[in-house]
C-alpha cells in the first residue's frame, strides 16, 4: 500500500546577508516541520536533516552560497516552495524592525 | 576553527544557579567578566536580551546558544554552563535547557560567528556528547570533553 516518492530538489542561493545563522536556521526548521516529507539540506558534499537546527548550523552557510533543498514525501513540492522562500528572504536589520 | 579557540577555559561552569533566562545570561556574562575577556557587561547583556526577544536561542534538545554581536568585545569569545536541573528558556521544542553556550562577537564578525555556531552544533548534535557534558562533575571535566571533541572532527 505504501507509495514511494521521488526526491525533489531545488538549488538556492542564500540571500540572508549574515548567512544561515541561528534565526534563519530556526525559521527553516520550523517551516520544514510543517511538512510530512523528509527534508535534507545540502551544501557541497555535506548533507543534514532539514528538521534539525543544529544540523543546519553545522553547514555554516554564508551569504551568497549555494545550497540544495531535497524533499521526499507526499507534500515535497509544497515544502520546497516554502523552504525556498525562507532561504531567499533578506533579513530585516534588527534596528529597523517595525515598532508600530 | 576549534571551540577552544574561543571558549575561555575560566568561563566554564557545571553549576548554573540561575533559574530564568535573564539571570542565566547575566551569570554566563559574569564568567566572562571574571575571566577578564569582556569590557562592558551591561552592553552585552542588553544586546543578548534583544536577541532573545527576536526568538529564543534555545535550539532544542536541551541546548541554548545565546549570542550577540557588540563592540563590547574585541574578538569572538564564549562561555559555557550546565544547569543540572534544567531551565525554561522558551526553547523551540518547549523542553528545558541544560547546556548553555554563550557567544559574544564584535560587530563586524559575521563569518567567524557563523563558524563558531557550526562548530558548537557539530559537537552538541551528538546525544552522547550532550549526556557526557550534562553529567560532568566540574569545569575541568567539561574542558576535557570539549578538547577531545575538538580533535575528533
Amino acid at each position: 500500500m505504501s507509495k514511494t516518492f521521488d526526491i525533489l530538489k531545488k538549488t538556492v542561493i542564500v540571500q540572508n546577508q549574515t548567512g544561515l545563522h541561528a534565526r534563519p536556521a530556526a525559521a527553516f526548521v520550523q517551516t520544514a516541520a510543517k511538512f510530512d516529507s523528509e527534508i535534507i539540506l545540502k551544501k557541497d558534499k555535506q548533507e543534514v536533516n532539514g528538521k534539525s537546527i543544529m544540523g543546519i548550523l553545522t553547514l555554516a552557510v554564508a551569504y551568497g552560497q549555494q545550497v540544495t533543498i531535497c524533499a521526499r514525501g507526499i507534500d515535497a513540492k509544497a515544502a520546497i516552495i516554502e523552504l525556498e522562500k525562507v532561504l531567499i528572504e533578506q533579513e530585516k536589520p534588527a534596528a529597523i524592525k517595525e515598532k508600530k | 576553527m576549534k571551540i577552544m579557540d574561543f571558549l575561555h577555559h575560566r568561563a566554564v561552569t557545571t553549576d548554573i544557579k540561575a533559574k530564568t533566562k535573564k539571570e542565566i545570561i547575566a551569570e554566563l556574562l559574569d564568567l566572562l567578566v571574571n575571566a577578564g575577556v569582556i569590557r562592558n557587561k551591561d552592553v552585552l547583556y542588553k544586546v543578548l536580551l534583544e536577541r532573545e526577544a527576536l526568538g529564543s536561542t534555545g535550539i532544542g534538545q536541551g541546548v541554548a546558544i545565546p549570542h550577540a554581536k557588540s563592540d563590547g568585545v574585541k574578538k569572538l569569545v564564549a562561555a559555557f554552563g550546565i544547569s543540572k536541573e534544567g531551565v525554561d528558556f522558551a526553547s523551540l521544542d518547549g523542553e528545558p535547557v541544560y547546556i548553555f553556550f554563550l557567544i559574544a562577537a564584535p560587530d563586524d564578525c559575521a563569518g567567524p560567528h557563523l563558524k563558531a555556531l557550526a562548530r558548537i552544533s557539530r559537537i552538541l548534535k551528538d546525544k552522547c556528547v550532550r549526556d557526557l557534558l550534562r553529567d560532568a562533575v566540574d569545569a575541568k571535566a567539561i574542558l576535557k570533553i570539549i578538547k577531545q571533541e575538538d580533535l575528533r572532527n
